[in-house]
């Protein structure tokens, strides 16, 4: 097959035209993507949610094992709010351990190097992201969360989540955290801290779900 | 192929009755009125709704207060809002109980299976207008059931075999309009909340104008008793504003529409791939079970497999809600107990079903009783 010069002349001509078609559509085509997620064909990385170290607490509110607080690390990304403000925000509980464990999880996320019985979970629940709390009391597990009962080396403060009862155990062997009870897939998210004489500081979060 | 398709769509156009516009005949039975009371509530919703929308800001920070302002300032804005959402859910109710009616009657069966599968898909997609509409409220109950509902697309990803296909998230951020629900999210949702009922109702009067039959065949009576009870429903039970939604703070126990509730349990009970797999399983064969249920009996008895499968439907619809409202779910004990319950239930059916065929055939195979000799004539004496 011979390309005659008509033809090739009109291609020729046809690449400049066509790209400029394109490139008048395109901001069309944008309303077509959503803003974020996957589908970002031309992002080399996508536009994940980054915060900076943040000192969250003092280690001095924590003195006795079970001892926790809640917290809120606050992403530079733009995240849901009701009030319309600008800011992603994970919320957090850290709690002492009553024993040492090392922060490193199924997935094989590590959220601190070594080991520590200063532990940090993220409360946005795996399962779908629903916050879920800290519960000191397992009772009030069995009462308010489904009736779920702990075996015996499990009754300690757990965490619970509100929406579809999964329970979690911050002290799980091997993987604090871990999910054992409810529908979650998977142990709670966790923070990458250090800790820095006696401020925890958060550097970073583990990627998950819709937050 | 094609043209089979198209006979058979001409066919079952042929006998189309969504709103039992053509059961004149069987309005003494209220069964029959069902059809219309579903495009009653219907017309009082879109009614409602459009009146709702002057004053609705479909904004975070002015969505709450709007509907605040609309309840206890707008002169019978309660009224307004009050027949809005009774009246959707007493479309939902209507179509559910239209659905159930046609189940068990067996009116799904031909020529009826184009009318089934179109009020099949308007009872889903009812349920997505609900679930788009109290979002619109933008309070605790509506933010966590639009995160929670939302997340579950994102484990289609998890579909073994089928691998990651970005699919699952993509669906999930077409509805949020970005990672969390915020802004777009209120956007996206009013906009569909609102463009389900345009196109239907605009689809519902095509279709009355081509086949010139009546929009609501029920008396002024009912209709006029409907329209009070709806009015007095909104005022004696002034519909709950519950708190501004707080990204930070899942309420317990979270609970939604009465008509999500026993989902809301499956959702507890399954590992989450299956919780969103199975809504869709179940939808598939609402679908289909025109073309599944081959035989031509219409009494439920007569056809015990699938008598059963609705019972069992209903059964669980209600246990469920029950279960969830008293936020009982003891993962690691109620579902073996549900699947052998299922098991033993559906292998009961299908015994029923065989025994039933086989006497049904035995019956077919021995030949008819003579006819009983004519009674003696008494014509003469009689008069």
């Amino acid at each position: 097959m011979t390309v005659g010069r008509r033809r090739l002349l009109k291609v020729l001509t046809a690449i400049p035209v066509l790209g400029g078609l394109v490139a008048v559509l395109s901001p069309l085509f944008r309303f077509l993507k959503p803003n974020d997620g996957p589908w970002q064909i031309f992002t080399i990385k996508p536009d994940l949610p980054k915060g900076g170290a943040q000192v969250v607490g003092k280690t001095t509110a924590l003195a006795k094992p079970w001892d926790f607080f809640y917290f809120t690390y606050v992403q530079k990304f733009v995240q849901y709010d009701p009030t319309g403000y600008k800011a992603a925000n994970i919320a957090g509980v850290a709690v002492r351990l009553p024993k040492k464990v090392k922060f490193e999880n199924a997935s094989g996320f590590v959220g601190y190097k070594g080991e520590t019985d200063i532990a940090l979970f993220q409360r946005i629940c795996p399962h779908l992201g629903c916050i879920f709390n800290f519960i000191p009391d397992f009772h009030e597990i069995t009462a308010g969360y489904g009736g779920y009962v702990p075996p015996e080396f499990e009754k300690h403060a757990l965490m619970g989540c509100p929406c579809h009862l999964s329970i979690y155990d911050p002290a799980f062997p091997n993987d604090p955290g871990n999910v054992i009870s409810g529908p979650a897939p998977r142990g709670a998210r966790y923070f990458e801290f250090e800790i820095r004489g006696e401020d925890i500081v958060v550097t970073g979060a583990e990627l998950g779900g819709i937050a | 192929m094609l043209a089979n398709l198209k006979e058979w769509l001409q066919d079952r156009k042929q006998h189309l009755d969504l709103f039992d516009e053509t059961k004149t005949a069987k309005q003494d039975n209220p069964l029959y009125i069902i059809g219309s009371l579903v495009w009653l509530s219907w017309m009082v919703v879109i009614v409602s709704g459009v009146i709702l929308m002057l004053w609705y800001i479909p904004t975070t920070t002015g969505a709450y207060r709007s509907i605040e302002h609309i309840t206890y300032d707008i002169p019978f804005g309660w009224l307004v809002r009050g027949m809005h959402k009774y009246a959707a859910d007493m479309l939902i109710i209507c179509i559910t109980l239209r659905i159930y009616r046609m189940y068990f009657a067996g009116e799904y069966k031909k020529p009826g299976e184009l009318s089934w599968m179109i009020l099949f898909a308007s009872l889903v997609l009812g349920m997505i207008s609900g679930i788009t509409g109290y979002l619109l409220i933008w309070n605790q109950r509506a933010f966590w059931a639009a995160k929670t509902v939302l997340t579950v697309p994102t484990y289609y990803d998890e579909i073994p075999l089928l691998g990651n296909t970005g699919l699952g998230h993509a669906i999930t951020y077409i509805f949020l309009g970005g990672p969390a629900v915020g802004q777009a999210t209120i956007t996206r949702f009013y906009a569909i909340h609102f463009g389900i009922s345009v196109v239907f109702v605009i689809l519902a009067e095509v279709f009355f104008y081509r086949t010139r039959r009546r929009r609501l065949n029920l008396s002024p009576f009912v209709i006029v008793l409907v329209l009070a009870f709806l009015g007095w429903l909104s005022f004696e039970r002034l519909t709950d504003m519950g708190r501004w939604a707080n990204p930070n703070r899942t309420p317990l126990p979270i609970l939604s529409d009465w008509y999500f509730l026993a989902l809301y349990q499956l959702v507890k009970y399954m590992p989450p791939l299956w919780a969103g797999i199975a809504p869709a399983l179940l939808i598939g064969y609402g679908m289909l079970v025109p073309f599944l249920d081959r035989t031509k009996e219409t009494r439920p008895l007569e056809r015990p497999l699938f008598f059963t499968v609705g019972m069992l439907a209903l059964v669980y619809f209600i246990a469920f809600t029950a279960l969830i409202m008293l936020n009982i779910a003891v993962i690691s004990r109620d579902p073996p107990i549900i699947m052998a319950v299922t098991a033993v239930v559906m292998v009961a059916a299908f015994m029923w079903e065989l025994v039933h065929r086989r006497r049904k055939a035995r019956q077919a195979q021995t030949p008819p009783a003579r006819p009983a000799p004519p009674a003696p004539r008494a014509t003469a004496a009689a008069s």
